[in-house]
């Protein structure tokens, strides 16, 4: 007998969740339904700015084939809502009147941009009418509205420094658009970002061709286009930032509104144990933005620490990966099966990578301690725990700038802007948890261009052809004893007669030969 | 008497074309006697004057070139170590020469003996991608016609399997390169991932001189190999990522291909299929995520993939894969990821463009299309195919339910070694599995609860010392015969020598055997006649041989498969089609699958770090052969561990220091060598060495779902300074103790 699933929602995270059930679908173990409120099924929402700015289509965007899924005996129903949920009988009602029963439900509603409250933008946060020329650059419809304001360069006010608004900005500002960035405290990114990593940051998008306003509280929106649309942004110091588009992005916020209605307990989003179930409800589960992990358990250590949704999509990715693994447990066997797979381990802190081109930046974890900062450092150094230690590297006037904060030698926090290979690798010995180098210096060489350089022989006992082992003094020998081309050189010692790569270095030897014999 | 032969090298799959002459004067031949067993690897390089003299012969691979291992290659012919007398081991351990007559009665008495007790599938044989086309297409009919088994696999599994079963998956047809190697001359980009050509395969490199000038090569290697640091001064980029992250950048790779609108559109609607779903499949790998999964900068991704596409439409763009990128659990999806970047691009059946994976062993080619792989037929035939079936039960003139159904893939067989319902009684060929498997000590066990083991080779490998029965074979220059190339080009083997009188070729040792076993069908001991008859085997299969014939390639022609008679044969495959029923080429859309979490560090003095392995310049395969070369073994004597100069700081590891690496699995003990050349979370161990230095004593027998590819480039291992290393003590003092420890 076949479980019956149903997915509330069809972004990226359903998709992958879906495409991980899909093996259980086939094999007659889950038969699942899936409701998506946009028309289209899931596509990579990361990827809306480069489709507003016209670096990527649409049909490239898709992360699900609709009829492909329907073709495998997957219930899709798209252009469509849940209404309510109807947990005594276990079933969703549907915004066209239909219901689905389930066993298992999984939210995987998302999140929805955080609209600020400023005059002339309808206040009512679950359903903003967002007037004419704003937009917060959610959907494909957004991507298009951008589109038009890019392709005919124009004005592009970015509201937010976050990291979705300068991709946003700088993506506009390349492909053609004047864009200005607006966003509170003295440098974008403020809540990831380190002072000194926020100042060349901020220069290095000036150098983009992005306008910075900083230090801005913006109050309102002033519609004089001639269609009736935005045309300033208004500051709380009186003046005004005129443009054609407002693009919105001040963060997102998870939609728990369907899941508060049923009933189910949340906090940012809808809380769910370490097996993604929601608070006593073992039918019911959360999985992606629209999630926070926080169990019931008031003594557990994991959650005390633990930080509400990240508005990232590698962690929905994961979740929805593991999630598959333990529905498709549950439906072949029992509960006590399924539970012996091992809870999904926390998620570390964020990395945020800037998508941008011609600009590069990372930053995660904490970077707020400064080396000199004794306080910071020891903060938390107790019981054995070692202190922190922060190394550091600024070079403003060629936009590169540094920063690695560890405990024990494995990153807590790092900041890397304008070094490609270094940031990379920061990275990942971030994610790894791995120990630093002891000389933090050598990771930021990565970026040097000494780093390929070929090893020469300089030394005369060193092999001057690997094919064929030959060393340079063999070859000067053979030299001596009167070879004076590299095919007499290659007949007399097998130097050259491999790949030939050495060729070049046996006509120097030779050449530095006759070069000596006058003088000698 | 002076006599001279145009052959080809014994070593790698390039098949540098050279020449063998006999000098004025003969140094005989060592005294056949007592043979010694190789615990002191070092004493058994042989400094005999060489029988034959190397040189190198101009042919379109190699243009005259060879590398150490082929000027060497003579050396071997009388090395007083070689075998060239039937040695049965006594039962004090001890391998005394016996005669042929004896010999072949006692391999026919375990045979018919073990048939008897567990059935024929107790029989088994494992084959090598070092065997003329003819001697494996000969292995997989007896092993099926005269053993009666279904249980033959060869070390090519090891090899080219994921490639092989990612390009029938694509293309309908597998032919490591498509193309000649000619065609590399005049590309714009060529893109190498898993390569390191410069160690393995020296003269290939001549290949790459246009590319280096022209600033496209692009080396994807975890280390920064010798072949890597041609991308220095303008040659091309190195990207470097994590080890066992090559298919996410691979993906990363098509996913800007597909958003930057650099896919060639007409190409992918007119001869592919399966294109959306490659779209959706590679949309989550945009480069800053794939950055964050493998550590190469987005921009270099980025760069990467136009570059590609730039040649593409400029010189010609090639993507090539080796064993770095295939020898994993996910081999055959890696291989796919980099086959769907080369479809987006429209490289394959292009005139100046294309994929092909580069071929290791020297008939690593031939030796997968002829019947010594357990799921096929001569010609590159499945066995499940009853059209196959029954085409081979015709041409073998047997009834078909006499043929043998699939057998176990090499892992699975070598695990089944003495195992009930295993094989019991085994056969060796061309193949040194003590050393060159996977969870070699695994293996090593499993060959000693054998109830017997035949080795069929010319030296007392680390497998033939196992062996209950040594049967001592020909070496290269003592044969004829023929090999494909990594082009899928078929080269004359020529003899230059007479072997010593105590040799015997596979051919006649199997015909004898046959005759013992009073088995169906024939078997010639004359390599021609084997030949005529792999033609008629192979005719209308996808590896189709029979229009080519000895004459043809004594003159030089440069032959082709598939090589239907009456045709001029195929130097470019795909130019009109892809070998599918619908001529078109088929993307699959792959996906990183999470991997099985290692076993925990239980030394707490240790750093875990992951393994990768590899080979060197100086040394082939397993090493039984170039170990022997003193030359090469003076230049490489020994295994070392390369590692990076910072993780060897953080263990108080220096240049030369031991070093122990270990895993749940085994343990190797060997020098270190420091170098930046490596990434300093991983280690590199190259896999040509024995005992405490054998590498594969590390390596995971967990195998790739679809070509059995097992995963011998990423093992978590823990490191960490040996214990009592201080001494600088001999290398082979410490092979002893710690082993009897």
């Amino acid at each position: 007998m076949s479980e019956q699933i149903v997915i509330v929602g069809f972004g990226p995270v359903a998709a992958r969740l879906i495409d991980e059930l899909m093996p259980a679908v086939r094999d007659g173990q889950v038969s699942l339904t899936v409701v998506g409120e946009e028309t289209e099924a899931a596509y990579n929402r990361v990827l809306v700015a480069d489709l507003g700015v016209g670096r990527t289509t649409a049909d490239a965007l898709a992360l699900s084939d609709a009829q492909a899924l329907a073709a495998e005996g997957v219930d899709v129903r798209l252009g469509v809502r849940v209404r309510r949920v109807d947990r005594a009988r276990q079933q969703v009602i549907l915004t066209d009147g239909t219901a689905a029963r389930y066993e298992r439900l999984v939210f995987a509603t998302g999140s929805r941009p955080v609209i600020p409250n400023l005059t002339g933008i309808n206040p009512d946060p679950t359903s903003p009418v967002l007037p004419a020329g704003v937009t917060a650059l959610r959907d494909l419809r957004d991507a298009e509205v951008l589109r038009q304001a890019v392709d005919g360069g124009k004005r592009v006010v970015v509201l937010g420094g976050g990291v979705l608004g300068l991709e946003t900005a700088l993506a506009a500002a390349e492909e053609g658009a004047t864009v200005t960035v607006v966003h509170n405290g003295p440098h974008p990114l403020g809540r990831n970002i380190d002072r000194g990593g926020g100042a060349v940051l901020g220069a290095s998008l000036r150098q983009c061709g992005v306008r910075m306003a900083g230090n801005a509280r913006s109050t309102g929106v002033e519609h004089n286009a001639p269609d009736g649309g935005f045309s300033a942004l208004l500051l709380d110091d009186g003046s005004a930032i005129d443009g054609d588009l407002l693009v919105i992005s001040c963060g997102v916020r998870p939609r728990t509104e369907l899941a508060e209605g049923c009933g189910l307990s949340t906090g940012t989003g809808i809380l769910v144990d370490h097996r993604l179930r929601a608070h006593h409800e073992p039918h019911i589960f959360a999985i992606g933005d629209c999630a926070e992990v926080r169990c019931a358990d008031p003594a557990c250590g994991q959650c005390r620490t633990a930080k509400g949704p990240s508005g990232l999509v590698g962690p929905g990715w994961r979740q929805a990966e593991w999630l598959a693994e333990y529905l498709t447990l549950l439906a072949a066997g029992t509960q006590e099966e399924a539970d012996a797979l091992q809870e999904l381990p926390p998620e570390q802190a964020g990395v945020v990578v800037l998508k941008a081109r011609g600009m590069n930046m990372a930053v995660a974890g904490d970077n707020g301690a400064e080396p000199w900062d004794e306080e910071a450092l020891t903060a938390g150094a107790v019981n054995g725990r070692p202190r922190l230690q922060i190394a550091q590297w600024a070079d403003p006037e060629h936009g590169r700038y540094v920063k690695m904060t560890t405990r024990g030698g494995v990153l807590e926090g790092l900041v890397a802007v304008g070094m490609p290979r270094t940031a990379a690798e920061l990275v990942g010995l971030f994610e790894r948890g791995a120990e630093l180098p002891a000389d933090r210096s050598l990771l930021l060489r990565l970026d040097g261009p000494d780093q390929l350089a070929a090893s020469g022989p300089a030394d005369p006992a060193g092999t001057v052809c690997r094919c064929a082992g030959v060393s340079g003094a063999r070859i000067q020998d053979a030299v001596e004893g009167g070879c004076s081309t590299v095919a007499e050189v290659s007949k007399a010692t097998r130097a050259g007669t491999g790949c030939g790569g050495c060729h070049e270095d046996i006509k120097g030897l030779i050449e530095k030969h006759f070069q000596a014999a006058p003088a000698a | 008497m002076t006599k001279s032969a145009d052959t080809h090298c014994p070593y790698c799959a390039l098949q540098c074309a050279m020449t063998l002459k006999s000098p004025a004067e003969l140094t005989p031949a060592s005294e056949p006697g007592s043979v010694p067993v190789p615990a002191q690897a070092a004493a058994l390089a042989a400094a005999a004057t060489p029988l034959l003299e190397v040189s190198g012969r101009d042919f379109p691979t190699n243009r005259g070139g060879l590398c150490r291992k082929g000027w060497t290659s003579a050396t071997l012919l009388n090395h007083p170590g070689r075998v060239t007398e039937p040695l049965l081991k006594g039962d004090d351990g001890i391998h005394r020469p016996i005669g042929w007559d004896q010999a072949l009665a006692m391999v026919t008495t375990a045979v018919k003996e073990t048939r008897a007790r567990y059935g024929k599938d107790a029989v088994g044989v494992f084959g090598g991608g070092g065997l003329t086309n003819e001697k494996a297409y000969m292995l997989g009919k007896f092993a099926r016609l005269a053993l009666g088994t279904s249980r033959i696999d060869y070390n090519g599994r090891f090899c080219m399997s994921s490639a092989a079963a990612a390009g029938m998956r694509a293309f309908g047809v597998d032919r490591g390169l498509p193309f000649p190697l000619e065609d590399l001359d005049n590309a714009g980009t060529i893109m190498m991932l898993g390569s390191n050509v410069a160690e393995t395969m020296p003269p290939f490199v001549q290949h790459l001189k246009g590319v280096r000038d022209a600033g496209g090569l692009i080396i994807v290697d975890p280390r920064r190999s010798a072949t890597a640091n041609f991308t220095a001064d303008g040659g091309g980029i190195h990207l470097q990522p994590l080890p066992g992250t090559d298919l996410t950048l691979l993906l990363g790779l098509s996913h800007v291909v597909i958003h930057e609108g650099l896919a060639d559109a007409a190409f992918i609607a007119e001869r592919t299929s399966g294109y959306d779903a490659v779209v959706r499949s590679v949309n989550a790998f945009w480069p800053e995520r794939v950055q964050s999964i493998t550590g190469v900068p987005a921009e270099l991704i980025r760069e990467t993939a136009r570059r590609l596409a730039d040649g593409a439409r400029k010189g010609g763009s090639y993507i090539l894969t080796g064993r770095g990128v295939e020898q994993h659990v996910d081999g055959t999806d890696t291989a796919t990821a980099a086959i769907n970047l080369s479809l987006l691009l429209g490289l394959p059946g292009s005139l100046r463009s294309g994929y092909g994976t580069l071929t290791g062993q020297g008939n690593g080619q031939g030796g997968r299309e002829h019947g010594q792989k357990a799921d096929q037929l001569p010609g590159y035939r499945k066995i499940t195919d009853p059209a196959a079936r029954a085409h081979m039960a015709g041409v073998w003139g047997v009834p078909e339910e006499t043929i043998p159904g699939p057998g176990l893939p090499a892992v699975q067989l070598l695990k089944s070694l003495g195992q009930p319902d295993g094989v019991r009684c085994l056969l060796v060929h061309a193949s040194n599995i003590a050393v060159a498997s996977p969870d070699a000590n695994s293996v090593i066990a499993g060959l000693r609860s054998l109830d017997f083991l035949v080795v069929c080779d010319f030296f007392m490998s680390e497998t033939a010392a196992e062996a209950d029965l040594i049967l001592p074979v020909l070496q290269w220059a003592e044969e004829e015969g023929t090999l494909t190339n990594l082009e899928g080009r078929v080269l004359r083997r020529r003899r230059a020598l007479q072997p010593p009188a105590g040799a015997r070729s596979e051919l006649w040792i199997m015909a004898r055997l046959a005759e013992a076993l009073e088995a169906p069908s024939t078997y010639s001991e004359d390599p021609e006649t084997v030949f005529e008859e792999l033609r008629l085997a192979s005719a209308g299969g996808l590896a189709d041989y029979s229009g080519i014939d000895y004459a043809m390639l004594d003159r030089g022609e440069a032959a082709y498969w598939p090589y239907p008679a009456g045709s001029t044969g195929t130097p470019r495959l795909f130019l009109d089609a892809f070998a599918h029923a619908d001529g078109k080429a088929v993307m699959t859309p792959v996906a990183p699958r999470r991997r099985r979490t290692p076993a925990l560090n239980t030394d707490p003095a240790a750093k875990t770090m992951t393994l990768i392995t590899g080979r060197l310049l100086e040394h082939y395969q397993s090493g039984s052969q170039t170990r022997r070369v003193s030359e090469l073994l003076a230049s490489q004597p020994e295994a070392k561990v390369q590692i990076h100069p910072a993780a060897a700081a953080s263990m108080g590891i220096t240049e030369g220091s031991f070093v122990s690496v270990a895993n749940e699995r085994g343990q190797v003990v060997c020098r270190a060598e420091l170098s930046t050349a490596i990434r300093p979370e991983t280690v590199f161990l190259p896999f040509h060495f024995p005992e405490l230095e054998s590498a594969n004593r590390l390596t995971e027998a967990a195998t790739d779902p679809i070509s059995g590819m097992p995963e011998f480039k990423f093992n978590k291992v823990w490191v960490r300074l040996a214990a009592g290393q201080a001494t600088n003590q001999p290398q082979n003092s410490v092979l002893q103790t710690t082993e009897a420890s």
